[in-house]
């Protein structure tokens, strides 16, 4: 039980910094992105291509993060740009449409390209005591990794551009209107919403194997996170993300691996209907 | 200042306003005054460039702002503050004030003119602006635009949902900035409060300008009398 609710933590921080990728996202340009699972994907095959080239890990990572952030910021760039001429439901619409779509060219060339592509960043060592737990070193460096991604986070947020970005997502006529530039904003957005995603696929892949059919686990993993915070609400997607990850091991502790992904659906459908507006929404 | 010249622009094709025309010069208070769905609003979106403008030109500072981009214009120095207000709700008041100087860091003059004009802003500071009241989201909403120390300050119906009393201090602060050499271009529908304040009106009726000239004029002439001041 103890040692679930812990391993629950260290997925769950992974699970949140995931789900505020996608947030914020949302929050900003109105699109599910629906190829982000594919980014991570992408993402961590730059990883292990760049490793089995004979590169440092630490290259190797940071080359896999600009992959994810590069992706994204392309994607915003190029096949975005009909999305954001439309409003309301007909943006959200295409925006899924269209990035389905994306979803499926990057799944293709992955799968085609590399069909045993899997990343597996080994850390090795004897597991480290934790409150009386043995905890492998891989899930404690992904621990610290996320735990220092979540502070950066929370940096950024008091920064000017951070403080822009929540300004676009609060009020985009607003923001326009004290010279915030929102496409330069989106832009940022989208960067670093595909170096989270690359950065989860990473740290993921220190203590299980990620391999190139997982990018849709990926997307629906984050879809489940966003909604259960609600949707475009930062806090709420990480708060969301670390419940998600102890409801998953003990799930999957005392009924089966099999019925985590039911168990984490089963939530976000409940949070649906009782509060639509997510954990920390507020009522209209 | 100003200079709008035969503008024309409004919504899915159709113009709202057409051929208008409207001058504000340096430290003049300037109104348009009209009715609902005069196209008031419409005239202030083009001008600022949240409304495509389908004909026409505006000119700034001498320089032409015609199609820029919104966040151009209000970084050139053009503060318009929406009767809708578009502020952002989940912020203190603090943050929402310190995003009216973006990109820029909050100028401590610009900072003391707005908590001097709206005392009831600084003893708010920390709270969210969606929980002010409507009163106080007017005064946040034309604090934010002056935190950008604007040459220009425009503003759409700053009376909007305020009781009469709250009206009149508004206006009293608009005075204040008068004074102090803030140049305003103000639309209201309550066409005496607005003639108390500008040196010059324009009247707009159904997206044209029918009438202009000075407050006093605009006061005494009988088409406004009748049509906007209720005297037979």
């Amino acid at each position: 039980m103890k040692a679930s609710i812990l391993d629950g933590i260290v997925l769950g921080l992974q699970f949140g910094l995931l789900g505020v990728g996608m947030t914020l996202v949302y929050g900003l340009g109105g699109v599910l992105n629906l190829a982000y699972g594919q980014i991570a994907v992408l993402a961590a095959m730059v990883v292990a291509i760049t490793l089995t080239a004979g590169a440092p890990t630490l290259v190797a990572a940071g080359a896999g993060l600009l992959a994810g952030a590069a992706t994204s910021v392309v994607l915003d760039r190029t096949l975005m740009r009909p999305v954001y001429r439309q409003r309301g439901e007909r943006r959200v619409l295409l925006g899924l449409l269209l990035t389905l779509g994306v979803a499926f060219v990057i799944d293709g060339l992955l799968t085609w390209r590399y069909p045993t592509g899997t990343l597996r960043l080994g850390i090795g060592g004897e597991p480290v005591p934790v409150l009386g737990i043995g905890m492998r070193v891989g899930s404690l460096w992904a621990t610290g990794v996320s735990l220092a991604v979540a502070a950066l986070l929370l940096l950024f947020r008091a920064t000017t551009p951070g403080r822009a970005a929540h300004a676009v997502i609060q009020d985009e006529v607003g923001a326009r209107l004290v010279g915030i530039n929102p496409a330069a904003v989106r832009t940022l957005i989208f960067a670093a919403s595909g170096t989270l995603a690359a950065l989860v696929a990473e740290t993921r892949s220190m203590t299980s194997p990620v391999t190139v059919t997982a990018g849709f686990d990926f997307t629906i993993l984050a879809l489940i996170v966003a909604v259960v915070g609600g949707l475009g609400n930062v806090a709420g997607a990480f708060l969301a993300g670390v419940l998600l990850g102890i409801v998953s091991t003990l799930s999957a502790f005392y009924i089966g691996q099999y019925i985590t992904t039911i168990v984490l659906l089963a939530a976000a459908a409940l949070t649906i209907l009782l509060r639509p507006r997510g954990l920390l929404g507020r009522s209209p | 200042m100003l200079e709008v010249s035969g503008l024309a622009a409004g919504y899915l094709g159709e113009n709202v306003v057409e051929g208008v025309d409207v001058e504000v010069g340096a430290g003049q208070a300037v109104a348009i005054i009209g009715s609902n769905g005069a196209g008031k609003s419409t005239l202030f979106r083009a001008v600022c460039g949240l409304l495509p403008v389908a004909a026409g030109r505006v000119r700034f500072d001498g320089a032409d702002i015609t199609r820029r981009p919104t966040h151009h214009i209000a970084r050139a120095g053009l503060a318009y503050v929406p009767a809708e207000r578009h502020l952002f709700p989940g912020m203190s008041v603090r943050e929402n004030l310190m995003l009216g100087a973006y990109p820029g860091r909050p100028d401590p003059s610009a900072e003391r003119l707005v908590f001097d004009l709206f005392p009831r802003l600084n003893q708010r500071r920390g709270q969210p602006a969606g929980s002010l009241s409507g009163g106080e989201q007017q005064m946040l909403a034309v604090g934010r635009a002056l935190m950008s120390r604007p040459r220009l300050l425009m503003l759409d119906e700053p009376t909007t949902g305020l009781a009469p009393k709250l009206a009149q201090s508004a206006y009293a602060a608009l005075r204040v900035l008068k004074e102090r050499g803030v140049t305003l271009l103000v639309a209201e529908q309550q066409v005496p409060l607005a003639l108390s304040l500008a040196d010059r009106g324009y009247v707009l009726e159904n997206g044209r300008i029918r009438l202009q000239g000075a407050s006093q004029d605009l006061a005494r002439n009988s088409e406004v009398r009748r049509a906007y001041l209720g005297v037979a």
